[in-house]
């Protein structure tokens, strides 16, 4: 999960960076009283998104006047940053900057251990800073203590950097991060080291270790807050249910197919040929793992609850473990309680697959809906063929 | 001849008396694999399938000193201890089924297992097989003997059930697997596309490799400078899934958990990089078998 810099910030606070004083402006507040609450005259005005860039496309200004920062704030939540949703405006302190400088850590998968990354030239993308002003330290997972950077790097002894790299070092291992960046990193003219931003990406496998984190609002990168039924389908996942497959991926799209595809793989192939064949997905939804019946049932409804639907793909290759008679249980439940009328194509195979078939035929035949049932015979892409067919005839 | 199974196989299974353990047992002791015994702590002088179960791995090496492999089935946040505990005892290879398990224990055990040069295939890696020789983990399911024979073609995916997927099209299209291996979703793989390609390289019996990949990560550009090397020589076919993920915000994560987007990684750029060494590129997943079948 990535986090907004306001989250992330305080995270850094925490292990001892220094921020910005600030104040967070909501959708809905007062942003003239946020910013006398400051109490500071120069400000930086900052959308809140989930990813960077806001400075080249006007999510970062500069005020001096509670009319000004009130003219920003309510332009700031009527846009979206490179389609990012603003979630909330942040109010700084603007600093009185001597140097920008740039500093990470992250999982190399090459290397399969987190890289620390320096650049005395902060402020830009790191992509496009030249490799040669860039220091990269690959970093030991399994030792939390990291005091040799100043005898690996001039720059951490010369700029006396080692604190704010230990200090970072503690917030991703202690707050189990993929991902930790400061960008920039402001050298002030009185010569202290600020965290002018924060980038942060939780490790969400780690949310069991970590309680504080179920209090982090909703979110998505779709460019919008999350819908209704993307957080009901999260909660189905929720507390001791946690183990038990997963439900847990649903994401609301602009088609009228509905989608319930099981398997991390499958489910991406299946993406990519249902577009190839012009139908336009109304979701993505993928279940895992071996799901029990209440499970997929819960998700299955959410998902056939969307209105203008004109199809439904249920797919997935040859299982290894999933119990495709217990799963497809859940969904014809679904299918028995509201009867779509829209043309439905089913293609899986793996355990208990002849049940799981011979139940979904009985389900169409009882309510009179109209399915059409392959096993592995048949690949996936083929199926989804057969369903834009079967849309194209009604 | 097939890569990491061998008839010498004596496969350790931790976390026997689990669901999934138990399960894992059976599937593999009724696929002819070796599975000796199997630990769980608080759990020694039960028996699972018929095999005894220790406390720990030390007791159990002491009664059959010749495990070379185990495969782990235990919640994920008793992982790491349980990957750790094999690595102690310096048993080679190691399956890890587990799903979710955080990514720094994950980095913690992949960097003790590389100081010992102890290979992990996963984390959630539902095993690999090698038809008529052995299977590890679940792989197959009960379906086992209709979507495997032995044969000439290595498989690799990123997805559980699209090895099997995969596995299936070949075999209806009359060809068979040398091994088939679930490297698992996770960012982070104890073993890539790479280092299995190495293994491949030396089999006799694999005479072409099939790779089902997805977008996300950059394990794929690893083969790259693995053909430009000549450590690879044979037919290479690969599909890699996700190509409307380019549709998607950058950092956004669909299927498995390694499939993030991020720029200069999609589906597209790594077919770019591997067509350029002479990889086929097959459009849809299904066509992986026409490519490869004029090389099997």
């Amino acid at each position: 999960m990535n986090l907004y810099e306001f989250e992330g910030k305080q995270l850094f606070k925490k292990h001892g960076i220094a921020i910005p004083k600030g104040v967070v402006v909501r959708r809905g507040d007062d942003a003239i009283q946020k910013y006398n609450e400051l109490g500071i005259k120069d400000v930086v005005v900052k959308a809140q998104v989930l990813s960077g860039k806001r400075g080249k496309n006007n999510g970062i200004k500069f005020c001096g006047s509670s009319e000004e920062v009130r003219t920003v704030c309510d332009t700031l939540f009527t846009i979206n940053i490179r389609g990012q949703y603003v979630s909330a405006v942040l109010i700084e302190e603007k600093l009185n900057i001597a140097e920008e400088h740039y500093i990470s850590i992250t999982y190399d998968t090459n290397r399969k251990q987190p890289m620390l990354i320096y650049s005395q030239s902060g402020g830009m993308d790191i992509e496009d800073v030249a490799e040669e002003k860039i220091v990269k330290i690959g970093l030991d997972v399994r030792n939390s203590e990291i005091t040799l950077l100043s005898t690996l790097h001039n720059d951490f002894s010369n700029e006396n950097l080692e604190p704010i790299a230990r200090s970072l070092w503690n917030c991703f291992l202690a707050e189990d991060t993929r991902v930790v960046e400061i960008n920039p990193l402001i050298k002030t003219v009185d010569g202290r080291w600020i965290a002018a931003d924060a980038k942060v990406a939780l490790d969400d496998d780690a949310f069991y270790k970590h309680k504080e984190w179920e209090v982090l609002e909703p979110r998505t990168m779709l460019g919008r807050a999350p819908t209704e039924r993307e957080i009901a389908v999260k909660k189905i996942d929720e507390g001791e249910k946690y183990y038990q497959g997963t439900a847990g991926k649903y994401m609301e799209m602009d088609g009228d197919i509905a989608i319930l595809f099981s398997g991390g793989g499958a489910s991406i192939a299946n993406m990519d040929a249902l577009l190839k064949t012009g139908l336009k997905p109304a979701n993505y939804t993928e279940y895992s793992g071996n799901p029990p019946r209440e499970k997929v049932y819960a998700l299955a409804k959410i998902v056939l609850s969307k209105p203008n639907l004109r199809g439904l793909w249920i797919a997935g290759g040859v299982a290894n473990f999933t119990n495709i008679a217990e799963t497809f249980q859940g969904i014809a439940d679904v299918l028995d309680e509201i009867k779509p009328n829209y043309p439905i194509v089913v293609r899986r195979a793996g355990p208990f697959e002849k049940e799981g078939l011979t139940l979904m035929q009985e389900c169409a035949i009882r309510n009179n809906l109209n399915m059409k049932i392959f096993g592995k015979e048949t690949s996936m892409s083929e199926t989804a063929e057969v369903l834009a067919e079967m849309i194209k005839k009604k | 001849m097939s890569i990491l199974i061998t008839t010498q196989t004596h496969v350790l299974v931790q976390g026997i008396t689990g669901k999934e353990g138990a399960k894992a047992a059976r599937a593999m002791l009724d696929y002819n694999t070796n599975v000796v015994c199997g630990v769980t702590p608080n759990k020694a002088g039960q028996e699972v399938e018929g095999k005894p179960v220790f406390n720990f791995i030390t007791e159990a090496k002491t009664q059959f000193p010749e495990i070379n492999i185990s495969a782990i089935y235990v919640p994920p946040f008793a992982a790491k201890a349980a990957i750790l505990e094999a690595i102690n005892n310096d048993i080679p290879l190691i399956n890890t089924i587990v799903e979710r398990i955080p990514i720094k224990d994950t980095a913690y055990c992949l960097a003790a297992a590389k100081e010992k040069n102890i290979t992990i295939i996963g984390p959630s890696s539902l095993g690999f097989i090698s038809p008529g020789v052995g299977r590890i983990g679940v792989v197959g399911g009960p379906l086992v003997n209709e979507i495997f024979s032995p044969g000439s073609i290595g498989v690799i995916s990123r997805s559980g059930g699209m090895t099997n997927e995969i596995s299936w099209q070949l075999r209806q299209a009359g060809l068979g697997q040398s091994t088939a291996v679930h490297v698992g979703g996770d960012l982070l793989m104890g073993t890539t596309y790479a280092d299995l390609l190495r293994l491949f390289e030396k089999d006799d019996q694999t005479k072409a490799v099939v790779i089902f990949g997805e977008h996300g990560g950059s394990y794929e550009f690893e083969i790259v400078d693995l053909i430009n090397n000549d450590e690879y020589t044979k037919p290479l076919a690969i599909y890699i899934g996700g190509k409307f993920a380019n549709i998607l915000p950058e950092g956004m994560n669909i299927g498995h958990a390694g499939a993030i987007v991020e720029k200069g990684k999609g589906a597209v750029e790594k077919e770019k990089a591997l067509s350029d060494v002479g990889v086929m590129i097959a459009e849809k997943y299904e066509d992986l078998v026409l490519l490869i079948k004029p090389h099997s």
